[in-house]
């Protein structure tokens, strides 16, 4: 094969784009390039609570985990995340509460510590 | 000017500008919308046909005043799903209705001919229908649904003689289609079908430049012209303004760079399209021309300009190492090389991109509701929410008339969810066919080097491969396709040394993704012509070489994947009878200037990929059927078949039990793309998973119906899911997982080429297939044909050429004219991992046919094209260089 000088970039870390294993919690969890988990069945709650401490949440109210088990509970039955609404109506919570209530908000903070996949993630 | 007419068989007065084509007036003005628009109303795709005067019309180029006095029938007037005409029952059960949305103008055109000829022949049948066009099928099961019309208006068959006992066996059975005769009759609601009164029309400024700064944009006379309600910029979108598949670097409209031809940069929405296109061309967008790379080795020389600011032109670089390569092919007896290109295609679904957007509630509270042809909604939804900032969504999949990997990502919908939310109003986007094709992506153009090696006695030895991937502008999935690319680089065959690398690389062209196969028939084309070239080398016939070099169970893959099913030589046993007939033929003709030819080429294409993950959800009714709950699309391949024949035959249920909800994303489960023809594998096992745990359940209480489960106690809905291993390649040696199954398929190509033209006829093609277990015979037959016609066109003519390719014309369509006939054999390995031993088939179909068509080309007149399209004027030349 005739070679060519090697131009800048080629590892796909500047796109963003690799999947990592972390050791957290006790086990090695493979999580994807924006943090989220890449399993949701690799969620326990020592797990949310190791990656709430590194988000700054050390204390895990009962308000935090009637929203992540809200979460968990209609991914498990619907297959998929609950929109915002969905989420208040269900947790008897205002949205803006939710959002105050994990940082990250609740895209990147409470769906993120419920385990559910990214909403992006490509299959 | 006042026009009297008979529509359907009631007698209409309308009153119309002398200007008004029949086919505005049926879907406008009569909400008649079987009748189709796809080629901007040139008369291009025949989708539009009626009937006129017994006379099948394009409504598209006829004027309403010319129809005084005139008896028109449409699609609707002909019959209804609770009472279809027998053309309408014969298109359903002959298997030619996939994406449905030629469908009704074909049945049109073959009324109109069978009401004259009711025993029409192939060639009248051709000539009838010649200004339809279709993507799907290829024609043939057309052709065949015509005929077999003919012999139900002869009363010489009956429906019910052919139609399948729904009660009866459920798998290997062509059920009809569940949405095949709302599609048959016109009624199937595609996008544009759906009435929006009051929506706003949008239309998009495109970019003329490959490559250049906005240095401004100019609104004010565009938003002064009559019907403007206003002109939107990046600037106006509230939320990332980036499409983030993979990596968010494509914008829903440029800031203050556009990096393609087509590259979208403001957006008009007025009271009508016409009124919306003629303030498009009075918006003033002031550009300063960049220096352009239009090509990945300009991206990536010294020096190159930087298309992103964040990122390197060079994506995304895999080696693939396997054994000692260099030692392999110092030590070969024969060895091969070679160095292939293939083209940017347009996928060139009929239906354009056409979205809707409107709002569910009021105020904040409201939803915003996309309607569009995703074939992922949740990814798209979630995509859409980050792009816009508005998080209340929901996408709906309408009908979808073919998408071929076109709709893999987001295309029209991003501008339509930021219309609607700026406007706060319904919007609707019907881009023009050249705005459909800049808003989509396209199939990458790869540039191959590939190395074939052979032992004396014709084994191959060795595999070097150089691949470089024409990423365009933006990257949606390109790293996926050049992953899966390296995944399937060894095809069919056993290569103990391996020694490639893949290089992904941002250009100002046109930006791609998924193409039906995406990846693999591009390097498929590079290494079935080379391992052709080895075999004729060494004096080999090409089907026994390849027969003699497949791979086996216990042997590896490119990726050092070890397999334990591999039947690719039945395949070759298979075809052989085939492939001698059409040795024999081409010998015994081929006499003058025309010259005939036979190839073949083969392809193992993957299923079940790393990192997949589907779930579906069942749920028994108060009837004691089922419901199925997931998301997954079907742009025409058959998924509704799949589901409701693997589903009624898991539940021992008749099929009309069976009820499907996929199309929208508040009801279903977040499953995945229509992609990787993945759908029969990974959604196909989730909902055999999760019959097998509603069983399960039922047997444990000892109920038998839905009254039994309630009066236990035990749920009625249950979540199946499949998941496939995680991993992906290693960086450094490109080993790793790869797929769990795969689809086999070998194409024997037949032609003729004419030695004074260049041009090249496909005579016939015949496709020895094994899919697994079939579970819809014809939908797998259709899918191959589809497939095959696809093929040839990427062999013999398409090429995308932005500015260039704006029509069906200039995108040299397929037609009844280059329709060739085709044979396939299907034969049946059950794979250990399928679901009931399936696997699915609509991307393999056209894996091996441009090399098999450009091995024939080579067996006809000893002539190889390397770079594809195999156009005349390539052919030509090479005949003449060769003299």
């Amino acid at each position: 094969m005739t070679e060519v000088p090697e131009p800048r970039g080629g590892s796909g870390r500047e796109l963003g784009l690799s999947r990592h294993y972390r050791d957290i919690a006790g086990r090695r969890v493979l999580f994807d390039n924006e943090g989220f988990l890449w399993s949701a069945d690799d969620w326990t709650e020592d797990l949310a609570a190791a990656l709430g401490a590194e988000m700054g949440l050390d204390t895990f109210t009962e308000d935090h985990w009637r929203v992540l088990r809200f979460f968990r509970e209609y991914y498990a039955t619907n297959g998929r995340a609950p929109l915002n609404r969905q989420l208040a109506a269900g947790t008897g919570m205002r949205l803006l509460d939710l959002e105050e209530l994990f940082p990250g908000g609740i895209r990147r903070g409470a769906r993120r510590l419920a385990g559910l996949p990214n909403p992006k993630t490509c299959t | 000017m006042k026009v009297t007419f008979t529509l359907n068989g009631i007698p209409r007065q309308v009153v119309v500008d002398p200007d008004v084509v029949l086919l505005d007036l049926l879907r406008d003005e009569f909400r008649l919308t079987g009748a189709k628009q796809s080629c901007d109303k040139k008369g291009q795709c025949g989708a539009c046909t009626v009937i006129v005067d017994g006379k099948a019309v394009r409504s598209c180029l006829t004027k309403v005043a010319k129809l005084d006095g005139a008896d028109v029938i449409t699609i609707e007037g002909l019959g209804t799903p609770a009472n279809p005409h027998l053309i309408q029952e014969a298109f359903v059960l002959a298997g030619a209705v996939q994406c449905g949305f030629c469908t009704p103008g074909m049945i049109m055109a073959a009324k109109a001919l069978l009401d004259v000829h009711p025993d029409p022949s192939t060639a009248q049948i051709k000539r009838a229908l010649r200004h339809n066009l279709c993507r799907c099928t290829g024609y043939v099961k057309i052709i065949e649904a015509v005929k077999l019309a003919g012999e139900f208006l002869r009363g010489e068959k009956t429906p019910d003689e052919l139609r399948p006992d729904p009660h009866g066996a459920k798998l290997g059975v062509s059920h009809p289609r569940p949405s095949a005769l709302i599609k048959a009759c016109g009624v199937a609601q595609f996008t544009a079908d759906i009435l929006a009164p009051g929506a706003l029309e949008l239309a998009a400024v495109h970019s003329p430049h490959p490559h250049a700064l906005i240095k401004s944009i100019d609104t004010k006379a565009a938003e002064a012209m009559p019907g403007v309600a206003g002109v939107m910029t990046a600037k106006d979108i509230k939320g990332s303004n980036r499409h983030n598949y993979m990596v968010p670097d494509r914008p829903v409209l440029c800031e203050d760079r556009v990096r393609y031809i087509g590259d979208p940069v403001a957006v008009v929405a007025a009271e009508t399209r016409e009124q919306a296109l003629a303030a498009v061309a009075a918006v003033r967008v002031e550009y300063e021309p960049l220096p352009a790379l239009g090509s990945p080795h300009e991206a990536m020389a010294e020096g190159a300009p930087q298309i992103h600011s964040e990122w390197a032109n060079l994506c995304l670089t895999q080696p693939q190492i396997k054994g000692d390569a260099a030692r392999a092919f110092a030590e070969a007896a024969h060895v091969v090389e070679g160095h292939y290109h293939t083209q940017m295609v347009h996928q060139a679904p009929l239906e354009p991109e056409v979205c809707l957007a409107f709002f569910d509630g009021e105020g904040d509270d409201a939803q915003l509701v996309v309607v569009g042809r995703s074939i992922n909604i949740h990814k798209h939804l979630a995509m859409l929410q980050e792009a816009t900032g508005w998080e209340d969504m929901r996408y709906e999949e309408a009908y979808v008339g073919g998408q071929f990997g076109i709709k893999i990502d987001v295309t029209s919908e991003g501008i339509a969810a930021a219309a609607a939310l700026h406007f706060r109003r319904a919007v609707r986007y019907i881009p023009s066919l050249p705005e459909s094709m800049y808003l989509s992506p396209k199939r990458h153009p790869f540039d191959v080097k590939v190395k074939v090696a052979a032992d004396a006695d014709g084994n191959l030895t060795a595999l070097g491969m150089d691949v470089v991937i024409d990423n365009g502008a933006y990257n949606s999935m390109g790293n996926v396709v050049m992953s899966r690319a390296m995944m399937m680089l060894s095809g069919s065959y056993n290569f103990p040394a391996v020694d490639a690398r893949a290089r992904l690389v941002y250009t100002n062209n046109p930006w791609g993704a998924a193409a039906r196969g995406a990846g693999p028939p591009q390097v498929n084309y590079a290494l079935e012509s080379a391992v052709d070239r080895l075999a004729r080398e060494m004096k080999i016939d090409p089907l026994e070489f390849r027969r003699r070099n497949s791979l086996r169970p216990g042997q590896s893959k490119s990726t050092g994947q070890v397999v334990d099913e591999w039947p690719f030589p039945e395949l070759c046993d298979a075809i052989k009878p085939h492939y001698d007939r059409a040795v024999r033929e081409a010998r015994e003709m081929g006499e003058g200037t025309k010259k005939r030819g036979v190839g073949v080429a083969g392809g193992s294409f993957g299923i079940g990929g790393p990192n997949d993950q589907s779930m579906v959800a069942v749920e028994l009714d108060p009837d004691d059927g089922i419901t199925v709950y997931g998301a997954v699309a079907d742009p025409g391949e058959g998924n509704d078949s799949m589901l409701s024949q693997l589903a009624a035959d898991a539940m021992d249920l008749p099929l009309d039990k069976v009820r499907l909800v996929t199309r929208d994303t508040d009801h279903t489960t977040a499953n995945g793309p229509a992609a990787a023809s993945r759908h029969t594998y990974m959604s196909g096992g989730a909902l055999l998973d999760a019959i097998r745990q509603l069983r399960e359940a039922m047997a444990a209480c000892g109920a038998t119906t839905y009254a039994d489960m309630q009066k236990a106690g035990v749920p009625t809905r249950y979540m199946g899911t499949r998941k496939t291993v995680v991993g992906t390649l290693d960086p450094e040696t490109g080993q790793g997982p790869s797929f769990e199954s795969q689809v086999h398929a070998l194409q024997l190509a037949e032609v003729e080429v004419d030695t004074e033209t260049g041009e090249v006829r496909v005579i016939r093609m015949t496709c020895a297939a094994d899919a697994g277990r079939v579970i819809h015979p014809d939908n797998v037959i259709g899918q191959l044909q589809g497939g095959m016609d696809m093929g040839v066109g990427l062999a013999l003519r398409e090429e995308y050429v932005p500015g260039k390719t704006k029509d069906w014309v200039t995108f040299k369509y397929p037609t009844m004219k280059t329709a060739f006939d085709m044979d396939v054999i299907i034969c049946e390995t059950p794979r250990k991992r399928g679901s009931n031993g399936a696997v699915g088939v609509g991307e393999m179909t056209l894996v091996p046919t441009a090399p098999a068509v450009l091995n024939a080309i080579e067996d006809a007149v000893g002539v190889r094209i390397y770079d594809l399209p195999a156009t005349p004027d390539k052919v030509k030349a090479a005949l003449a260089a060769m003299r």
